[in-house]
């Protein structure tokens, strides 16, 4: 399929078309699920792969009252800011601040809890938990592999090595001289990290981060190679 | 072969002698070792001429060996001011010198040396600047074609250059006995340990000099300390890595390659050593002539014999162990010259007289003497001392080819200073000191004052031992070492000599009278020596020259060395490549999700702020005609243009319509829900900073749009206000989430019809203004009713990664009524046909609202509103200018152009502020500022246009299209 088939389209899709993806259906976009021209996928993402998640479900809140508001339905908090909480289905839920929160779905696409949080929320007179379009805000890139931190170390202040940036730590920094948020969420023993920016901005920061994991060998990968690191892990 | 004065082994430690090197200086084939620097693979041909001064075309070749001196500066490859003395050579490597006329040996600019005492300090500001011009057509040609170092190949293709960020516990500049001292403690308690040294091998003075009588002793330091470090966790080493500099909160810039790091260190501790200062006699640039720690580097690093007969220049028992090692390498010792007249020998001066060598002291060189061709060093003319800097009236005259000097040090102090640090001076012991360092910075080793070996290693662990108790690990800290041995430096190693061309900056060509004279000139402080001269602002930034200004700044004007000090030390402490400055540079673009279909069509695009935007669709130079088709479409048919870069924010909250209140100059906390309403944000002096509108989804819910330059400022206001007013309000910055299309022209509604299935789009249901949330092509969708460009239109927002089906579903959909896109430039000139204005465009950073017609969008009934009151005082006082709206009716004149001026008679009165051909109104319209007299329709005012035509235009009433707006209303 074509991502052009889906009225919601990553915003890089061209790029990666020019990587040579193979796009899967992903609810009404298309998601990059492998690069049937590179036969060491599977290697890349230990070592340094980078994979679009733009197309996956993903939703915010923010307002004073959002902590309890999520609370009740279900969903497990960070106890700080800066953190971030898997849940129960492998979504990923990340505290920015006291009151603004990110939800990432799960890479296996089984979770909906985004989708369940969607319906569940309504605008209520009095009640400050407020729908932030996070799906929309950001790209959502995944960056996996041993030279990740080496790689992050050239675009980006934040000091993102492993032995001082440990799993679900959230920086909200610059990359590239763009806002961005970083979440290390590792794939299993895979260095991983997420990486939430501008999405208007999709189009600069792909290749930027293609030109600093060049050094690496770096390169595309899908999603599905991820969703069989995810598997082995398991 | 890979030279004559090639030494044997144990000698080189930095080349390979499995692998010769082929290369090219001036033409001439070259064979060197693996590891041979430029200058080192040429000495050991005894090739001694590397280059050419400055200033006087005069022979320079190895001075310091490492690095910190201009005379062996070449071009490499075509790269211009390569140091020679430590750029590695490589295969078909291809070197020339540099500032010479003809060639290097022959050089026909050399004769300008001739004339030098007619070319002294400020010569060119006291004589260039007359007759008047002559300088632009006479001199200045005639003066850059001389001028200049090196040349710059213009067809040179940019490497790749980069940055990266680096973090440690503890950095440590200089891998020399003191820092690996500083870095084994550290890392064996566990911190994390960067260590950066400029040179290839870890061990500083280690690896060339000589700290006993045995030549092994200190080989075999180094190996222990390098192996000890190896084996040691946590650290990491970067060797031919430079540290240019220190910035606020331990933020160093190392330098590796083509490659800046930035590096962050929680503490840093600098053995940065001492750099071996030079003595100041006649002739002492002669190549020949050199410091004795470069003739130890290229006995020990490159196993380059230095030269067959010398003369070592001692003011310290330094000198002594660069004779050792001269005689250990086959070298005669002709002489040593001893500065000092009674000196305290330690054993290895001891051990070099035990071996015969004459020794004269209380003397020094007099002035050095060229071999006929002057390209090098051929004898030495030694005279007794009587007073400071004061040769007795004859000497002696004793052949050489190598003159080795070593006469004293300057700590490394650059580095600290750029920290804070004080430099002081000991005019008994004649060394600068450091002190007043940041708690995070520590020094230790030489560049500390310390000399003894032993001292100096352990005042590397009492400074690694200082910055770990600060990094918080439980450590004993010893007490600081005290120095216990005699100082290495001479008080006034400067001797002065009738002919002159005793230098004291080699880079600029400065002689000993240069410095003196600028003082004379009135030029006292050293800093101002610096700049009337230019000494120290060369290549080597005064590394080899700002003690001896110092000296000579402080006798000429009758004050100590410690009251002169020296110029300030910036960064970078060694030349840079703008390259490693700007390699890996980001300017961040940003692109709506439409991006790629207007370019698909042909649109011209053009940046606003970090977005590109689509100017209008067709050939760059067919630009009026393109906007004349797209007016005329949106006039007649229907048009449509991206709007994603619009600012958005969703304002939510119990208080949104108080905020707001506030924020902006309307009112809104009556506002209806499912109506959009202007706004207009003020500053607090009643400033016009922005507009655009606000939609009220919910009582308690605001998405408010703002000018795609002036959200963000609109969106830090927000905060800051919201912050302070305590107001129960939510601001989210959404622009990125919603892009955006305004679909216009009396056949908008007919076209979007067919895609919105849930929305009523009549009139009646859907009046001008109105706020509507429903589906568009099957996507959810924000619609808003607008009239930016006077026609019936619907801004249709959607989330952003649905633009582009959006674009594509209302293009396929306005296919059967022509429907075709519109760019920025034909929107704004649609709304300017409209009178509309575009904030920052027809305002500026003094206009309040009345001067651009928006006194209707204040609520003056308000209790307040930021920049009410100014407004209300403002308000008060005699208007001195308004936008007024001008036609042009001589349609040959040049259409004026944005700040154009508006006059009246000779006094500027205005400016011009939009102006376009407008094809529906059949002329020229624009927008300006003037006068409140020139303001008034019919009158006529005079604009000087391009090309300085006056221009005769004529004051309208705005709009200049449907005054009565009936096409928006439709």
């Amino acid at each position: 399929m074509q991502p052009t088939d889906q009225p919601r389209r990553s915003m890089i899709y061209r790029l990666l078309l020019e990587n040579g993806a193979e796009f899967e259906t992903c609810q009404d976009s298309a998601v990059a699920m492998r690069y049937p021209g590179n036969a060491a996928e599977a290697e890349q993402s230990q070592s340094m792969g980078i994979a679009d998640l733009s197309p996956l479900p993903r939703i915010g809140f923010k307002g004073k009252d959002t902590p309890l508001w999520l609370k009740q339905q279900g969903v497990q908090l960070p106890e700080t800011p800066n953190r971030a909480r898997k849940q129960s289905d492998n979504c990923l839920l990340l505290r920015l601040s006291d009151d603004e929160h990110v939800l990432l779905g799960d890479l296996t696409l089984r979770s909906t809890l985004v989708a369940t949080l969607h319906q569940s929320w309504h605008f209520q007179p009095g009640q400050m938990c407020y729908l932030v379009p996070r799906a929309d805000t950001h790209s959502w890139f995944c960056l996996s592999g041993k030279h990740t931190s080496d790689m992050l170390a050239k675009v980006c202040g934040v000091d993102l090595r492993l032995h001082k940036f440990g799993n679900g730590e959230i920086a909200q920094t610059s990359i590239a001289r763009i806002n961005g948020i970083v979440v290390r969420n590792d794939l299993g023993q895979i260095p991983a990290f997420y990486l939430l920016a501008d999405s208007a901005s999709a189009d600069y920061l792909w290749p930027c981060l293609m030109d600093a994991m060049d050094e690496f060998s770096g390169s595309p990968i899908g999603l599905a190679t991820l969703q069989s690191l995810i598997a082995r892990a398991a | 072969m890979a030279g004559a004065n090639r030494l044997a082994e144990p000698h080189g430690l930095l080349i390979d002698r499995s692998r010769t090197i082929d290369f090219e200086f001036e033409g001439e084939a070259y064979q060197g070792f693996a590891g041979d620097t430029v200058a080192s693979a040429l000495a050991a041909h005894d090739a001694w001429l590397l280059s050419r001064s400055f200033k006087y075309h005069r022979p320079r070749g190895i001075f310091t060996m490492a690095g910190q001196d201009s005379n062996c500066m070449v071009t490499v490859n075509g790269d211009a001011n390569v140091l020679g003395d430590v750029e590695k050579i490589s295969p078909g490597l291809r070197v020339f010198g540099q500032n010479y006329k003809g060639s290097l040996r022959k050089d026909r600019r050399a004769r300008i040396g001739r004339f030098s005492r007619f070319l002294p300090v400020g010569f060119y500001y006291k004589t260039f600047f007359k007759p008047k011009g002559a300088w632009e057509k006479r001199w200045a040609p005639i003066i850059r074609n001389i001028a200049g170092l090196g040349q710059i190949d213009t067809e040179a293709v940019p490497a790749y250059y980069d940055k990266q960020y680096k973090f440690c516990d503890l950095m440590i500049v200089g891998g020399g006995p003191a820092g690996l001292s500083a870095a084994k403690t550290a890392a064996d308690a566990g911190a994390e340990v960067l260590l950066v040294d400029e040179n290839e091998a870890l061990g500083g003075a280690l690896n060339y000099a000589r700290f006993a009588v045995s030549s092994d002793a200190a080989r075999d330091q180094r190996g222990e300390m390098v192996a000890a470090l190896s084996a040691a966790q946590h650290v990491e080493v970067m060797t031919d890595a430079i540290c240019n500099g220190w910035f606020s909160d331990n933020w160093l810039p190392v330098i590796k390659g083509r490659r800046l790091y930035k590096v962050r260190a929680r503490e840093v501790v600098l053995c940065t050593g001492v750099l071996e200062q030079p003595a100041v006699f006649h002739n002492n640039d002669l190549p020949g002539v050199m410091l004795g720690s470069a003739a130890q580097r290229l006995i020990r690093l490159y196993a380059v014999r230095p030269g067959k007969r010398a003369v070592v220049l001692a003011g310290n028992n330094d000198g002594y162990a660069v004779a050792l090692d001269l005689m250990d390498c086959g070298v005669e010792i002709a002489a040593v010259v001893e500065l000092r007249d009674e000196p305290v020998y330690d054993d290895i001066a001891k051990a070099v007289r035990a071996k015969g060598v004459k020794v004269y002291e209380g003397h020094a060189v007099y002035r050095a003497i060229s071999t006929s061709d002057k390209h090098h060093l051929k004898a030495v003319e030694i005279r007794q001392i009587v007073g400071q800097g004061q040769c007795g009236q004859s000497g002696e005259r004793v052949s050489c080819d190598l003159l080795c000097m070593s006469v004293g040090y300057t700590p490394t102090y650059q580095l600290a200073c750029q920290a804070g640090a004080k430099l002081g001076y000991e005019d008994n012991t004649a060394v600068f000191s450091i002190s007043g360092l940041p708690e995070s910075l520590h020094i230790a080793g030489s560049v500390n004052g310390m000399w003894d070996l032993q001292e100096v290693l352990r005042d590397g662990e009492q400074a690694a031992r200082a910055a770990l108790r600060r990094l918080g690990y439980e450590i004993k800290v010893p007490p600081k070492v005290v120095n216990s041995t005699v100082s290495p430096s001479f008080g006034w190693p400067i001797f002065s000599h009738p002919a002159g061309k005793e230098f004291v900056d080699y880079d600029e060509d400065l002689q000993l009278a240069d410095i003196v004279n600028a003082t004379r000139e009135g030029y006292e402080d050293v800093q101002l020596v610096k700049r009337y001269s230019t000494v120290g602002m060369g290549p080597s930034q005064g590394r080899n020259s700002a003690l001896a200004t110092a000296r000579l700044v402080a006798w000429a004007t009758g004050r100590s060395v410690a009251q002169t000090g020296v110029s300030t030390a910036r960064p970078p402490f060694a030349p840079e490549r703008i390259a490693h400055n700007a390699g890996r540079s980001f300017y961040p673009e940003r692109h709506t999700s439409m991006h790629h279909r207007h370019v698909e069509a042909g649109a011209q695009m053009l940046m606003a702020g970090a977005w590109w935007r689509p100017a209008y669709y067709g050939p760059s130079g067919e630009r009026d005609r393109c906007m004349r088709e797209e007016s005329l479409n949106v006039r007649n048919n229907v048009g449509l243009v991206d709007v994603s870069t619009l600012g958005g924010l969703e304002v939510r909250g119990p208080d949104a319509g108080e905020f707001l209140n506030r924020m902006f100059t309307y009112a809104f906390t009556k506002q209806p829900v499912g109506r959009s309403r202007y706004v207009v944000m003020t500053n607090e002096h009643g400033v016009v900073i922005d507009d655009g509108v606000a939609c009220r989804f919910h009582d308690e819910h605001y998405y408010v749009t703002a000018t795609t330059g002036g959200v963000e400022r609109v969106y830090q206001l927000m905060l800051r206000w919201k912050a302070q007013w305590r107001l129960e309000v939510d601001v989210t910055h959404v622009t990125a989430a919603w892009c955006g299309v305004n679909i216009a022209g009396p056949k908008s509604r007919q076209v979007l019809a067919t895609l919105c299935e849930d929305v009523d789009l009549s009139a009646e249901a859907f009046p001008y203004m109105g706020v509507r949330e429903g589906k568009v092509a099957g996507i959810p969708a924000r619609l808003m009713r607008v009239g930016f460009v006077g026609e019936l239109g619907y801004e249709v927002h959607v989330p952003q990664h649905y633009g582009e089906r959006l674009w594509d579903a209302i293009m396929e959909a306005g296919a059967a009524e022509e429907i075709r896109p519109f760019g920025i430039e034909t929107q704004r000139l649609l709304r300017l046909e409209k009178g509309h204005i575009i904030i920052g465009q027809d305002t500026d950073a003094m206009t309040h609202p009345a001067e651009v017609h928006l006194a209707w969008a204040i609520a003056r009934k308000k209790p307040f509103f930021v920049g009410a009151r100014s407004i209300a005082e403002i308000g008060k006082q005699p208007r001195k200018r308004k936008l007024a709206g001008f036609v042009v009716n001589d349609l040959d004149a040049p259409i004026p152009l944005e700040s154009h001026l508006v006059l009246d008679g000779d006094k500027m009165t205005g400016r011009v502020t939009s102006c376009y051909f407008s094809p529906t109104v059949g002329k020229p319209i624009g927008l300006a500022f003037m006068t409140l007299e020139q303001a008034i329709p019919g009158s006529s005012v005079t604009i000087k246009s391009t090309g300085g035509v006056f221009v005769t235009a004529k004051v309208v009433e705005l709009p200049f299209y449907d005054p009565e707006n009936q096409r928006q209303d439709l």
